[in-house]
């Protein structure tokens, strides 16, 4: 896959939830402009578009706005949760690569008076009668299960979890397009903040934005001639391993307390030829704060016993941690608009754009939502290793 | 042959569960063939390609394998007094399927803890759909 296609332009539009200026579809408008702005690119020449996570914004409807010329493909990853993120840059390599498309857009957009909460639009996407007469309806109660088998069963410390979000809220801290800006982060408030449900408390959930963030996908050879440097995509990976999905927690024993990365991780690392030795920084997908660890886990940074060892909150921080993650404050602290900022600050953060910067970083990992029956990864650079 | 409430509730191969719940039982999935458990219920066996299942009683008795105890007011959970514990359940039999329910007496639920299921309802906004309580 690598050589194929880099990412160009880059737009986010961010607002507290329920006060966006404009309609989803505006919003959706206007970080599309912003990333042909950042690129330099003609939005008329935009020919397709992909997106994940039931977006409800068919491209069709986006080209009067745009001026496009015309429409040649267009495509959305399967599965309700974020899961699909980085699979959506693989369909976008994929529709470059055979001359179905030449210039994509990967986008998500979300504005609370047009498409409700997101936690209750992914649960519809899930729910069954199973879990409704479970009492088990939400992302977090869903996650939470997972977690604690992870926290109770093979023993995964919760100051890996802890040093996990408290990474993530230091570079929130620095980062002034971040929710968390200029806060700093409390243990105290951390452990005392109300119960979701168990093992997560407040602060181990991600919350909800409105806004829209968009990336351009061309041909290496075309992003070349563009205002700023490649990033190019160099592997991506989605899917679902034999014993992990939709399964009514009957998932493999060997899978059911990870993030569900067992086969994508794999392929992965297989089709780039990248260890985790080789990745710089990682946005590490964290709609729930333990499966942002397990994501960890599954991609082979560490294991069930040395999850401790290598969560330390030294090593997941910029400039010069073993593995800066979430060098925007991600999820957690930097916004979340399904996730559509993450592989934004993996495009910033190798452009040397972040406001946490990491210095001479060559890869970045794109971790997809944890825990979706369908989920992906991603690798970005700005070489070709 | 499914009831047309069990229908409405499936949303695979299962009906046939849900007329058991209904009938006071717990029926879970094996493959006429090979005998193979399936749960999640399938319409086909993929271990050796069968179509046709049988459906048998099996005992509400196992151990948890994860568990939560949830407090926030999620929608839809008016009913449901908080904060209650939802409960993974290994089955001791019936193929070791896993089934998800409400447990009570959970004081000092813990994976591997032994506990039994009775058939009861739960109440999801406006719907009444058949459930297992588990208990210590």
């Amino acid at each position: 896959m690598k050589g194929i296609a880099a990412v160009a332009g880059i737009g986010l539009r961010q607002f507290k939830r329920g006060t966006s200026p404009l309609p989803e579809r505006g919003v959706l408008t206007q970080a599309v402009m912003d990333a042909c702005e950042d690129a330099g690119f003609d939005s008329a020449d935009i020919d397709g578009f992909a997106t994940y996570g039931d977006d409800k914004n068919e491209p069709v409807r986006l080209m009067q706005d745009l001026g496009t010329k015309e429409l040649s493909w267009s495509s959305q990853v399967f599965g309700g949760g974020g899961g699909g993120i980085a699979g959506a840059f693989g369909q976008a390599v994929g529709a470059i690569a055979t001359g179905q498309a030449s210039a994509v857009i990967v986008f998500r957009a979300l504005v609370q008076g047009n498409s409700g909460r997101l936690s209750a639009a992914v649960m519809a996407h899930h729910l069954n009668a199973h879990m409704i007469a479970a009492g088990l309806v939400a992302p977090a109660q869903v996650c939470a299960i997972r977690a604690q088998r992870m926290f109770e069963y093979f023993g995964v410390p919760k100051s890996a979890v802890e040093n996990f979000v408290r990474a993530a809220a230091w570079h929130g801290e620095r980062n002034p397009q971040a929710e968390a800006y200029q806060q700093s982060f409390d243990p105290n408030t951390y452990h005392k903040a109300r119960w979701i449900s168990e093992p997560f408390r407040l602060f181990d959930c991600s919350r909800e934005n409105d806004g829209a963030g968009a990336l351009l996908v061309v041909s290496a050879a075309r992003a070349k001639d563009l205002k700023k440097i490649p990033v190019h995509i160099q592997g991506v990976a989605q899917g679902a391993a034999k014993g992990w999905g939709d399964l009514l927690e009957n998932d493999d024993d060997d899978q059911y307390a990870t993030a569900g990365f067992k086969a994508v991780a794999r392929r992965l690392w297989a089709q780039t030829g990248l260890t985790p030795a080789d990745i710089d920084v990682a946005q590490v997908y964290e709609n729930f704060s333990a499966q942002g660890v397990a994501s960890l886990i599954d991609h082979g940074f560490c294991d069930y016993e040395s999850v401790g060892d290598f969560c330390t909150f030294e090593n997941l921080i910029a400039p010069g941690g073993k593995l800066p993650i979430n060098t925007a404050g991600g999820n957690l602290a930097q916004g979340f608009i399904h996730g559509i900022g993450m592989p934004i600050e993996a495009v910033r953060v190798l452009r040397g754009e972040s406001a946490n910067p990491v210095p001479g970083a060559r890869t970045c990992l794109l971790a997809g939502g944890p825990g979706a029956p369908v989920v992906s990864s991603a690798i970005f650079s700005t070489v070709l290793t | 042959m499914a009831s047309a409430a069990a229908t409405a509730l499936s949303v695979g191969a299962e009906a046939e569960y849900w007329d058991g719940l209904l009938a006071g039982e717990l029926r879970l999935q094996r493959c006429a063939g090979c005998k193979a458990w399936h749960w999640p219920a399938v319409f086909r066996c993929a271990d050796c390609g069968g179509w046709d299942h049988i459906w048998e009683a099996a005992a509400l008795t196992g151990k948890v394998y994860s568990w939560t105890r949830s407090w926030h007011p999620f929608g839809g959970l008016e009913a449901i007094e908080k904060p209650f514990v939802i409960a993974v359940v290994r089955l001791d039999g019936g193929g070791s399927a896993r089934l998800i329910g409400i447990m009570e007496d959970s004081g000092d639920i813990h994976i591997g803890q032994p506990v039994s299921g009775r058939i009861m309802t739960t109440q999801f906004g406006g719907d009444t759909v058949p459930s297992i309580r588990w208990s210590a």
